[in-house]
């Protein structure tokens, strides 16, 4: 595909000399899952000025609505890395490699939290059942899994247990459903629902943590194995390895609410490999 | 207000009532009209706004309603209603072709599942929408389709509270303003129509002015302007002299009046001084021959003493009824005595018999004046000996009654014609001629506040005059 787009954007440049195509197709590219504040351009700009520092180029973030296009994006070389959820990470290990894993209030780790509106009387998970509930992504680690195992656990799946559910296609769509009363419950991930907690005081307070997992790998940024050793995946590296020491870099990690990008490590996502072989998945 | 009471009102005030009236009503149907036009103008705004919320939404709503994709819709509703301006939208339901809710912009007020068919039946459609209900908000349904196929609808309830305000802040103010309007062109139309109408109002007044009597109006009070009313004053003042002309001629006519009836009875007074006057002589020749014959002179001196009373009777009777300033004396026994004497002679001439019956006492005749009285018994009496054939029967009953004195002249002539009934019976207009001094008979009792009667029986006529006590 890759291949194909340069043999075209050659050919385009050599009937049109058009320099601007060519330079545009030889930017490095970046997907992002729907993480919180995908909807602020402001942290997504700083992120990509960040990241086009560090690697002395231009990079250009992309954005999909699901977990899904990402991964699928990444794996055909449409994108040439990617901030992705540790599940579909695990589900795609064979062919994905990490570059490097946020770290937040101090541990490269987050949990996944079930929130209800702030008026629910419901205590725990066995409370809710016959209710509506809103998923964040079917590929979504705290968004999906963490409940769909829970619920494995208690001998019931996700469509038994609940009257019905919904995918909301983001963590935040999660917060705004369950406050906006349109389910009763949601599956949302914990660092988003905290964050958004001081980025939206009027929204998050219209919502309840009433479980709170275990602290899994937090979502990794990946590449294909294959490319590891490309120069501009490498570079890329380093400068998510060293976002915390540029102002600019800083700045983004800020509005990101993280301290800083660590080193990977595989074995962080071995709860969430535990949680994939409970529903019977590879992990 | 009857029909009475307002043609009581003055022209001018009437003129301008009714033109204030006529201004109101025109203040009336303009308002409507405007007021039309507002409300159509607001509902055409209200089905743009509403046309612009809805049809947006039903367009990208229709794929979702399809595919029922709850999130995607309520996202949908969210992010519209969160964008809305001004926040117009309060609140909208998407259900789908059974007419389940698929989601809401309030979840909590209509659950998902559950039935839209609340939401939807008073809802009206797009093109029935209108602010005259003075609601602060309303709702309207629209479908979702999708390719031509209806896969569902969509209920929202949008905020008019502004477009009703500003329709009723518009409506009062036009009111206001048509109002005042209205008021304005109801005193200028009343100054106008007074000041155009003043020479009405003025010759009202001085057609009213002196008793009944039309006056003059001065000369400096008629408009210099040649219009139409200014000639009209002049008119009336033309026909006021005309009027103030005619009746010094009647007035004339009537002095005159007085003398015909003694004119009418000179020849019999002639008679009846000239028939004495024979007889005085022979006497006068007798003391002359028998001169030397005391009896005899004695009884020619009283014959001659007796014959010159009557004449002095006669004499003093005639000057009484020419003389002008007796208007203040009352009528006593004695005038009847006079008009007797007066008017004898004349049925003697005509070898009428006259029956002469006074039934009222001093008392009660002297409630009266003597001299429209005795002109008035002349008058009919004369009128009754001229109407009597020769031999013929002439009554005079005067009797006096609790509070009025009834004189009844009566003949057995043929009877009154209508003219002279006319001239006797009422004022209008007559030509000259006919009886002697009849309308002067009507004036006269007239001016005494009386009425005369006429029957005619048994072949003879009655005139009853009939006076009010207490005019002396």
């Amino acid at each position: 595909m890759r291949r194909r787009q340069v043999i075209a954007a050659f050919a385009a440049s050599a009937a049109l000399s058009a320099p601007p195509i060519l330079r545009a197709q030889t930017r490095f590219r970046l997907a992002l899952t729907p993480v919180f504040l995908d909807n602020d351009a402001r942290v997504i700009e700083q992120l990509r000025a960040a990241l086009s520092e560090g690697t002395g180029q231009d990079i250009d973030l992309v954005q999909r609505r699901t977990y899904q296009e990402i991964t699928g994006a990444l794996l055909d070389g449409s994108v040439d890395a990617a901030w992705v959820c540790g599940y579909p990470f695990l589900q795609h290990k064979d062919q994905l490699s990490l570059l490097g894993v946020p770290v937040w209030r101090g541990r490269p780790l987050y949990r996944s939290y079930l929130i209800v509106s702030a008026g629910d009387a419901a205590e725990r998970i066995e409370d809710l059942r016959g209710g509506m509930h809103a998923f964040s992504d079917p590929d979504s680690n705290s968004g999906f899994l963490v409940t769909a195992s829970d619920l494995a656990r208690m001998g019931e799946t996700p469509d038994g247990f609940f009257s019905r559910t919904l995918f909301t296609w983001g963590h935040r769509n999660v917060v705004r459903a369950v406050a906006g009363g349109l389910v009763r419950s949601g599956s949302v991930d914990g660092y988003v629902w905290e964050a958004l907690s001081v980025v939206e005081p009027d929204l998050v307070p219209r919502t309840r943590v009433i479980g709170r997992s275990e602290l899994l790998g937090f979502p990794p940024f990946a590449a294909r194995t294959d490319r590891i050793g490309d120069a501009d995946v490498a570079a890329l590296q380093r400068a998510l390895l060293g976002m915390n020491g540029t102002a600019t870099g800083r700045a983004a990690l800020d509005l990101l609410f993280l301290d800083r990008i660590a080193a990977p490590d595989l074995r962080l996502f071995d709860g969430i490999a535990l949680r994939m072989a409970e529903l019977g998945q590879d992990g | 207000m009857t029909r009475r009471t307002f043609s009581r009102i003055p022209i001018t005030l009437r003129v301008a009532l009714a033109m204030g009236g006529l201004m109101i009503v025109l203040g009336l149907v303009a308002s409507q009209q405007v007021l039309r036009s507002l409300s159509r103008l607001h509902d055409d705004r209200l089905r743009e706004i509403a046309r612009l919320h809805v049809g947006g939404l039903s367009v990208a709503l229709g794929p979702l309603a399809l595919h029922k994709d709850v999130w995607e819709i309520y996202d949908t509703l969210d992010r519209a209603r969160t964008a809305s301006d001004g926040q117009r939208m309060l609140f909208t339901v998407v259900a789908d072709d059974r007419n389940r809710v698929l989601a809401a912009s309030d979840p909590l007020r209509a659950p998902i599942d559950s039935d839209a068919t609340r939401y939807s039946e008073d809802a009206s459609d797009l093109a029935a929408l209108t602010a005259s209900g003075g609601a602060p908000q309303v709702r309207v349904r629209a479908p979702l389709l999708v390719a031509g196929r209806r896969v569902g609808q969509i209920v929202t309830e949008i905020d008019v509270g502004d477009l009703v305000a500003e329709r009723r802040r518009v409506s009062l103010f036009l009111l206001l303003a048509n109002a005042a309007a209205t008021v304005l062109l109801a005193c200028a139309g009343y100054v106008l129509v007074a000041r155009m109408l003043k020479p009405v109002t003025l010759l009202t007044q001085h057609m009213d002015s002196a008793g009944g009597a039309p006056g003059r109006i001065p000369e400096a009070e008629i408009p210099e302007s040649d219009t139409e009313l200014a000639r009209l004053l002049r008119r009336f003042n033309t026909m006021t002299g005309a009027i103030e002309a005619r009746t010094e001629a009647e007035r004339r006519l009537a002095e005159r009046e007085r003398f015909v009836s003694l004119g009418r009875l000179s020849s019999s007074l002639a008679h009846e001084i000239n028939n004495p006057l024979g007889g005085l002589l022979n006497t006068a020749d007798t003391i002359r021959t028998y001169a030397g014959r005391p009896e005899v002179v004695q009884s020619s001196a009283e014959l001659l003493q007796r014959g010159l009373l009557h004449l002095k009777d006669v004499s003093r009777a005639i000057l009484e009824e020419n003389r002008l300033d007796r208007s203040g004396t009352p009528l006593r026994p004695s005038d009847f005595d006079d008009l007797k004497l007066l008017f004898e002679p004349e049925a003697t001439r005509k070898a009428q018999s006259l029956d002469w019956t006074i039934r009222a006492d001093g008392a009660a005749l002297a409630t009266l004046p003597a001299a429209p009285l005795r002109q008035i018994v002349l008058n009919l009496l004369l009128n009754a000996s001229a109407a009597a054939p020769e031999g013929g029967r002439i009554g005079l009953d005067v009797t006096a009654q609790e509070d009025a004195i009834e004189l009844a002249i009566t003949d057995d002539g043929p009877g009154l014609g209508a003219r002279d009934l006319d001239r006797l019976m009422s004022s209008v207009p007559v030509a000259p001629g006919g009886g002697v001094g009849l309308r002067l008979v009507q004036d006269l009792v007239a001016g005494l506040g009386g009425r005369i009667r006429h029957h005619r029986e048994a072949g003879r006529t009655a005139l009853v005059v009939r006076l009010p006590s207490g005019r002396a």
